[in-house]
């Protein structure tokens, strides 16, 4: 154990912020879920790309450094240090890019990682459906074969993305005799084809990062198959598991929004109020927490240890974790709390975003259940 | 950076692990709680021969030259076992501050056993069987103590009063005595929770109600998740305080009060959680998990509770 930088650790974080210094607007971009915000995000996905920062984790032959898991975790530290733009390819860069590489055939890797690298492709996510959210095995979206192509004919919701993304990925239900888990297919489908319809759904904050997908005889060639065909699930639990587990809340994200508590305590907090102080502790010590945890973690995969159903407890963490410094924030701001434009809006909009963290990426309910059975090793049922 | 222990540091854990499961059961712990000792000699002399009681003592004196980083997970072991007695005072403190002075043989060797009196606390832990108590700046010998009726029969109370005094300045590794106690209690305290939760799964898979074990409903399921997520998230900070402070970092008092805060909100959940899955047995006399709650109840106030630790915390983040 030695948690100190390594000197090559060091200059790789010199190295990084001193691009970001250089790089990042100088003004906070529009919001990625807005047409405008949506192609400021890609241009900046694309000085991200040149600079080889926007997969620094990635082989290099597919636009990245091959930087380990620690390096990768020191880049999001000074990202979120220079307060650089959200990332509007998070999809396909965080959880499908590493599913490919895991499960794809070298040619899907030639066909789909550059181009998700650069954000040339923008990624969606199609999984929901109306009656399949948290029993995700209850998907019904078909895939039917008919030479050499699916036909796709179904509904999804909660498509994150998907208003603006140029491509999605999917699962569909390949063999209709097979029940549950068995019989789904994992596919990778562009959004501009015929037959399909986008209907944009306004969050709770009015902007539109996600959407219904319909699929009406939708036709895609079967090589846009990931993984087998009828073993898609397993490739999706990979994908969740990326989400749920390291690759898409960074720790130092909780970090620095938890070093802008403080500066907002300090700033506007009741110094005499303790109980407000110990809350700004608390979750000062719970972002702390998290980024030591994940620094553990990321050892453990780099030795051999690879993530498993623990990814649920990060999950259930980070999203608890991601309300309560709002709700202390808006607590410590007070009236103009109420307020969605004014000085301290980012406040208030961080708040309605850290909602959804609790329910997305599977709710945290289903992720106590599968802490309870796959880690403590209780009998199924509900 | 590198977040990991080494594979003799979770060779030597495994193999600690191992002796207490046979040398230490519940049924023992329960021995000594019931003859009214709370020690084991025969079990102190397994720890002493294993070297796990001279882990922080020098080798040039003795002991096994270890830094806190090699002794966390055995507070974490210990702790798993509810071992009884003065372990954690003997071998995190009195071992390593007195290891140079004329009392180190016989501590490391283990023949004599130390604890440890904190500032201003009207208590002594373990006094009963020591044959040593360190002060702030002595030690004391042939002390009275009388009987305080602690509630963890393993880490009897005692007032204490007399005694022969010699100077002496504990310091280990940098640390005052009692933050290297917070330290290993966070760790010990991190061990018990563990325990508290397999005991309580296990219970969960085999009692059945309604026509099934009760592991398999929600309510149940959700308690022990909880439990655990905290657990789980003690560790690192623990982990990282013992790093901290084997390298003597500026950030260790903080260090250490994050992991002791963590560690003790942990085990209290634990506690609660894990007793009421048991239900009606749980506040039985006979379910063992009593002997895990109550060292718990006991350590999470000892050597600062929650509050402390984070006002503490609060000190160098707020500042």
């Amino acid at each position: 154990m030695d948690l100190r930088e390594t000197a090559d650790e060091s200059a790789f974080r010199l190295e990084a912020r001193t691009w970001l210094e250089a790089n990042v607007p100088a003004e906070p971009l529009p919001s990625f879920d807005t047409a405008e915000g949506f192609a400021r995000h890609r241009q900046w996905e694309k000085k991200l790309y040149d600079g080889r920062w926007s997969a620094v984790s990635w082989p290099e032959q597919y636009g990245g450094r091959g930087a380990d898991y620690i390096k990768w975790l020191i880049f999001e530290e000074e990202y979120y240090r220079a307060g650089a733009p959200g990332r509007v390819n998070q999809n396909g860069i965080f959880l499908l890019g590493p599913t490919i590489m895991e499960v794809g055939t070298e040619a899907q890797k030639e066909r789909f990682l550059p181009t998700m690298a650069s954000s040339e492709i923008v990624w969606g996510q199609a999984w929901s459906e109306p009656n399949a959210g948290s029993d995700l095995a209850g998907i019904k979206s078909k895939a039917l074969r008919d030479g050499d192509d699916w036909i796709l004919n179904g509904q999804k919701i909660w498509a994150s993305r998907a208003v603006w993304a140029d491509w999605c990925f999917g699962i569909f239900r390949t063999d209709p005799e097979a029940e549950r888990h068995r019989g789904l297919t994992f596919i990778l489908c562009p959004l501009d084809l015929p037959g399909i319809t986008v209907r944009p759904i306004a969050q709770l904050d009015g902007d539109t990062g996600f959407a219904e997908i319909f699929f009406d005889d939708v036709r895609v060639p079967v090589e846009n198959t990931l993984g087998e065909v009828n073993k898609g699930w397993g490739v999706a639990m990979a994908t969740a598991g990326f989400e749920r587990g390291v690759s898409l809340r960074s720790p130092a994200r909780f970090s620095e929004a938890v070093n802008r508590l403080v500066a907002l305590w300090k700033r506007l907090g009741d110094k005499s109020d303790t109980a407000l102080a110990d809350a700004v502790t608390d979750v000062w010590m719970q972002a702390e927490g998290y980024r030591l945890h994940t620094y553990q973690t990321v050892t453990g995969m780099l030795e051999g240890r690879p993530i498993g159903a623990e990814a649920s407890l990060n999950k259930i963490f980070w999203s608890e974790m991601d309300v309560r410094i709002h709700e202390i924030a808006l607590q410590i701001i007070g009236p103009e709390a109420e307020r969605m434009e004014g000085p301290l809006e980012r406040w208030v909009d961080g708040f309605l975003f850290s909602l959804s963290g609790p329910i997305y990426a599977g709710t945290n309910e289903i992720q106590r259940n599968i802490i309870a059975d796959r880690v403590l090793q209780l009998p199924k049922g509900m | 950076m590198k977040f990991s222990f080494t594979d003799d540091q979770r060779l030597f854990a495994e193999g600690l692990r191992e002796l207490l499961a046979n040398e230490c059961p519940p049924t023992l712990v329960r021995d000594v709680w019931e003859n009214g000792t709370g020690h084991s000699p025969e079990l102190w002399a397994h720890l002493s021969g294993m070297g796990v009681l001279s882990m922080l003592a020098p080798e040039a004196d003795g002991g096994m030259g270890g830094s806190f980083v090699d002794a966390i997970l055995l507070f974490q072991e210990l702790g798993r076992a509810a071992v009884p007695g003065p372990v954690l005072e003997h071998m995190a403190v009195a071992v390593p501050a007195l290891a140079s002075t004329t009392f180190g043989a016989s501590l490391i060797a283990g023949d004599s056993i130390a604890t440890l009196w904190v500032d201003d606390s009207p208590y002594v832990a373990h006094a009963g069987v020591a044959d040593l108590i360190l002060r702030d700046d002595h030690v004391l010998e042939s002390f009275q103590s009388t009987d305080a009726h602690g509630m963890d029969g393993g880490r009897r109370l005692f007032t204490v009063s007399g005694g022969d005094r010699t100077d002496a300045t504990p310091n280990v590794a940098g640390l005052d005595p009692f933050d290297a106690m917070a330290l290993a209690s966070a760790a010990y305290l991190i061990g018990l929770s563990e325990r508290m939760i397999e005991i309580a799964a296990e219970y969960a898979r085999v009692r059945e109600q309604f026509g099934k074990p009760i592991g398999s409903f929600q309510a149940v399921k959700h308690l022990m998740s909880d439990a655990l997520l905290k657990v789980e998230f003690a560790k690192a900070p623990t982990y990282r305080a013992a790093f901290s402070a084997s390298i003597g970092a500026d950030t260790m008092v903080r260090d250490i009060s994050m992991a002791k805060a963590l560690a003790s909100e942990a085990a209290y959940r634990t506690s609660r959680s894990t007793m009421q899955v048991h239900g009606g047995i749980g506040y039985t006399w006979e379910a063992d998990l009593q002997l895990f709650m109550k060292k718990s109840w006991a350590l999470m106030r000892s050597y600062g509770d929650a509050n402390f630790h984070r006002r503490r915390v609060s000190g160098f983040v707020l500042a």
